[in-house]
């Protein structure tokens, strides 16, 4: 009849054992911080982000190699002391490729996520701040973009602008600013309400001020969050559209352009070492910056416990 | 015998809540019995420990919380049930749960379940305590509800809780608990979320199946005027332990304990003017995991001394009245 | 209901309204002469320049723009999308051929990841914590961090050119045309494109239902002293269900998308693959359509998912 001790009953003798000894503190001052350093995925995440882009950036030390260079007598080589991811269709070093194709590939990441952060929160916040018809008619706008497939959107976009490195962070931000937009317009609409706002209201602050100055920061957190995951998502679009031949052009190295080899299954069958390299190091790098993310959003949102 | 047959009794009962990685002992030794055809009322501010109480009879506890010791026995009619000792969701629980005991929530708004008919939440109990046919169990709920007094009771059978009024919600509720005609009814602060108009509708209701049936009520509430009105027993509760009990006469009329007596002073009674005096309880609850050595209520006492350092024993007044204080006689002779 | 739905669905007109207006901007917009896509191409070759004039008057293309707007959606509405500027056959035509292609892939796909995503995520939620529900949570983040073609690829390579299971891509072969042949086929690129999808579904109904089952309900339902399992499916499962769908909803757009790549990956004859090589081309006019053809359908999907919705969710049909 009497009960089972189960996994959680050692977890309450260890907790009241604790208490009665008086052993508990009372939880520390920076609980966010810790919550971030306590999780070892995010941790390690950050780490590994950190290192890739150290890297690229400093590609010219971390490589002898010219990422351009054809070799024509060295030709889909395996990997070997001189080449350690051995060499692509011409003969072209892959680790070069891929250390200089993290430039390219995280500036689109980031540079699209930033340019999408900075339409979406400062349209959302301003005019869900303000209301009325210029919320509405944002809002409309956002929806008309957010139901277009966004590959298609962006594929649009590329048949139009044509397909240039520029171009293509245009069009990434121009496409994705609306998950931001929706997300900052939700934060806004509800700290409109706080007291605090209506106090700075009747002190005669301007709107300006009081929206971007005294709102904004507070939603600050998840709107973090969503940057973070829309740099990876932008990674991931960019190596979709290399994929597809219609990305960054060509002949300049991105994790992308590099796997777009992948499509000749001659290649995808015997040369592993050309595209799967590259594919590791994208997934890799998605991941670490997805574990960042999740990081983020439980330390920033208590209500997302996982 | 028929008079004060016990249904229920509870022993120094321990149940401890592990949240945040702390262990708050929300209740710390908690005795009380509960009669068959009686009502036993147990008061007390919030936190003090009687949602714990009463979720503790039917082992519908948080999942970080556990029983860590005591007894609560259920004196069936096939003999006593250590209901401590069960499977939490075993099958010995659940053939207790909505068949012997059963229970009614604060919140009627959120404790029905939005997507299912009325009638269909009202019967789910019985159709497994019982064998009837689905068209039998659809009756049964328009005659509970025709008897929790809901106009055009066939129609709204169909009604999703929605379409309901926070009253005619916990209408349901009841007719939801007394479904298979329980031994013993907790209800948990019933009417906090409801329009005082509605309360005492919900009352008469409760007290009405009470007679009814022969049912033990237990009532968890916060408003003496309540226990005044419905009580047979009282237990005052404070951080976790019963400080008093007895009759609603002893508790009421010869309060024996410092607490008791503050609660009875601090509330304004209807029709005695402006002229009566109300005294706040003064302090605030300490925070639960920083409790005071010995007597919870010591920092808040105005008889308090050396000795409530240590925690007191029960003194007993009469027979049918305990209180857990060293200085209770100094109350009641103040009184 | 009928009031609600009626409303829904006219509130799909003025956005249709508006995406047709940008679409038409763009097909002006983008370089070549309108007259190439308004018309059949050897009609075009057989005019002299004076015809051709004549012609451009005839169709309104001297109109004002608003006037050449509303001739080109009356013609939408009548069916008549235009010409391919590569093979100067109808729109029409070219889009009816792959339609079944892609709604089969799509569908296919949509069906794996709902009932897998929802079936892992509610035992993750139910046994939080355990090693399941990590693991479950690991796999669905890695998931989401492998590029769809990538995926694809390996599938391809590992279960078409190693194992010689299924068949390397493409929807029928020559001869073997029956609708049970394409079957094998079919399998890679739905399985694929549903485990994609899975992994966000299947987050979603975890913490959906860790959200349900904390809900006071669940407390009530307890007390009743049903089996655990009616307490889990049949009120907290049921109650989670209904952001799911929803959020099924806003990921339509993903799974259209979703279909281009993977298309291209398994040279699946759809939507998705005539696009590509529209882009490619530089053929306009089916570009635009096509995006124009992809946003109806995910509007009107999102509006059988409102359906969806308000049958599951009581609390709709009130307003």
């Amino acid at each position: 009849m009497t009960r089972r001790p189960t996994r959680l009953d050692k977890k309450f003798d260890l907790l009241r054992e604790k208490t009665e000894r008086g052993a508990l503190k009372a939880a520390s001052s920076n609980r966010a911080l810790n919550k971030l350093a306590s999780n070892k995925l995010a941790v390690l995440g950050l780490a590994f982000v950190t290192i890739m882009i150290l890297s690229s950036v400093f590609a010219p030390l971390v490589t002898q190699y010219d990422p351009q260079k054809v070799d024509l007598r060295m030709m889909l080589k395996p990997p070997s002391a001189d080449h350690i991811l051995g060499t692509d269709k011409i003969g072209r070093d892959v680790f070069a490729r891929i250390i200089y194709g993290g430039r390219i590939s995280i500036l689109v990441g980031l540079g699209s996520a930033l340019g999408a952060a900075l339409i979406g929160v400062s349209i959302g916040a301003y005019t869900a701040y303000k209301g009325g018809w210029l919320d509405s008619t944002f809002l409309r706008i956002s929806e008309v973009v957010m139901s277009f497939p966004q590959i298609i959107l962006v594929l649009m976009l590329v048949t139009i602008l044509g397909q240039s490195l520029m171009n293509l962070i245009i069009i990434f931000t121009l496409t994705g600013w609306g998950s931001l937009y929706r997300l900052t317009r939700a934060q806004m609409l509800s700290l409109r309400e706080e007291e605090y706002v209506q106090a700075l209201r009747a002190f005669g602050l301007n709107t300006f001020t009081i929206c971007f100055k005294h709102i904004l920061p507070n939603a600050l957190g998840p709107i973090m969050v969503n940057i973070t995951l829309s740099t990876a998502m932008f990674i991931l679009q960019e190596a979709g559209l290399s994929f597809l031949g219609l990305g960054v052009p060509l002949n300049i190295p991105t994790w992308g352009n590099i796997l777009n080899v992948a499509q000749d299954l001659r290649i995808l069958q015997n040369y592993w070492w050309v595209w799967l390299p590259s594919a590791m190091t994208i997934s890799l790098f998605v991941l670490a910056i997805n574990f960042v993310g999740d990081g983020l959003r439980d330390t920033t949102d208590p209500t997302m416990q996982g | 015998m028929s008079a004060n047959q016990k249904v229920l009794s509870v022993k120094d009962l321990k149940t401890y809540i592990y949240v945040n990685n702390r262990c708050n002992k929300a209740l710390d030794g908690v005795s009380f019995d509960a009669y068959r055809g009686k009502t036993l009322c147990i008061v007390g501010e919030s936190g003090c420990g009687k949602s714990i109480t009463a979720s503790s009879i039917t082992q519908l506890l948080p999942k970080l919380s556990r029983i860590e010791s005591g007894e609560i026995v259920y004196h069936s009619e096939k003999g006593d049930i250590r209901i401590d000792q069960l499977e939490r969701n075993g099958q010995e629980m659940r053939a207790l749960r909505g068949a012997e005991i059963s229970m009614i929530f604060q919140d009627p708004m959120t404790a029905l379940n939005p997507v299912y008919r009325i009638g269909a939440q009202i019967s789910e109990g019985l159709q497994y305590h019982s064998k009837n046919t689905l068209a039998q169990l659809k009756q049964i709920s328009i005659e509970l509800l025709q008897q929790m007094g809901i106009p055009l009771a066939e129609q709204r059978v169909d009604d999703y809780p929605h379409q309901f009024s926070g009253g005619m919600r916990q209408r349901a509720m009841i007719a939801m608990a007394m479904s298979c005609k329980p031994k013993i009814l907790i209800a948990d602060e019933p009417t906090t979320a409801l329009d005082v108009t509605i309360q005492a509708q919900i009352f008469e209701l409760i007290e009405e199946l009470k007679q009814r049936n022969n049912t033990a009520v237990i009532l968890i509430t916060h408003d003496m005027g309540v226990v005044a009105e419905l009580a047979d027993h009282v237990a005052v509760m404070y951080m976790g332990n019963i400080v008093e009990q007895g009759t609603v006469d002893d508790v009421l009329r010869r309060p024996a304990h410092p607490y008791t007596e503050a609660l009875l002073k601090s509330i304004p009674i209807l029709g005695k003017g402006k002229q009566q005096q109300i005294t706040p309880i003064q302090g605030s609850t300490p925070d639960p995991y920083q409790r005071p050595k010995g007597c919870q209520f010591t920092p808040r006492c105005p008889y308090a001394t050396e000795q409530c350092q240590a925690f007191p024993s029960f003194q007993s007044i009469s027979e049918t009245h305990d209180t857990l204080c060293w200085h209770s006689e100094k109350v009641l002779s103040n009184a | 209901m009928f009031i609600y739905f009626t409303r829904r669905l006219l509130y799909l007109i003025p956005m249709l309204l508006g995406i047709s207006f940008l679409i038409y901007l763009g097909l002006e917009l983008t370089p070549g002469d309108i007259l190439s896509y308004l018309l059949p191409p050897e009609a075009i070759a057989d005019m002299k320049p004076e015809e051709l004039a004549a012609m451009r008057e005839a169709l309104g293309l001297n109109d004002p723009f608003i006037i050449r707007y509303i001739y080109w959606l009356g013609g939408i509405l009548q069916g008549d999308f235009g010409y391919s500027l590569a093979s100067g056959v109808p729109i029409s035509q070219l889009v009816l051929e792959r339609v079944p292609a892609t709604l089969e892939l799509s569908v296919a796909a949509l069906l794996f990841s709902t009932f897998l995503g929802v079936i892992l995520g509610s035992i993750s939620a139910l046994r939080r914590g355990s090693l399941l529900d990590n693991s479950l949570t690991i796999f669905g983040m890695i998931g989401v961090s492998i590029p769809e073609f990538i995926f694809g690829l390996s599938a391809l390579v590992i279960f078409a050119l190693q194992l010689e299971w299924l068949p390397v891509g493409k929807r029928l072969m020559p001869g073997y045309d029956s609708y049970w042949d394409h079957m094998p086929h079919l399998v890679m690129p739905a399985m694929v494109l549903g485990l994609i999808m899975t992994a966000g579904v299947m987050r979603y109904t975890r913490s959906s239902m860790l959200d349900s089952l904390n809900k006071e309900f669940i407390r009530t339902a307890r007390s009743k002293g049903i089996p655990e399992w009616r307490i889990n499916f049949i009120h907290g499962l049921r109650v989670a269900l209904i952001p799911v769908v929803v959020l099924i909803g806003f990921r339509l757009p993903m799974l259209i998308g979703g279909t281009v790549i993977i298309e291209q990956v398994f040279q699946w004859p759809g939507i998705g693959n005539l696009f590509v090589n529209a882009v490619r081309g530089q053929n306009y006019p089916l570009v635009m359509m096509i995006s124009f053809l992809s946003v109806t359908a995910v509007l009107f999907a999102s509006f059988l998912i409102d359906l969806l919705t308000a049958l599951l969710d009581p609390r709709i049909k009130l307003e």
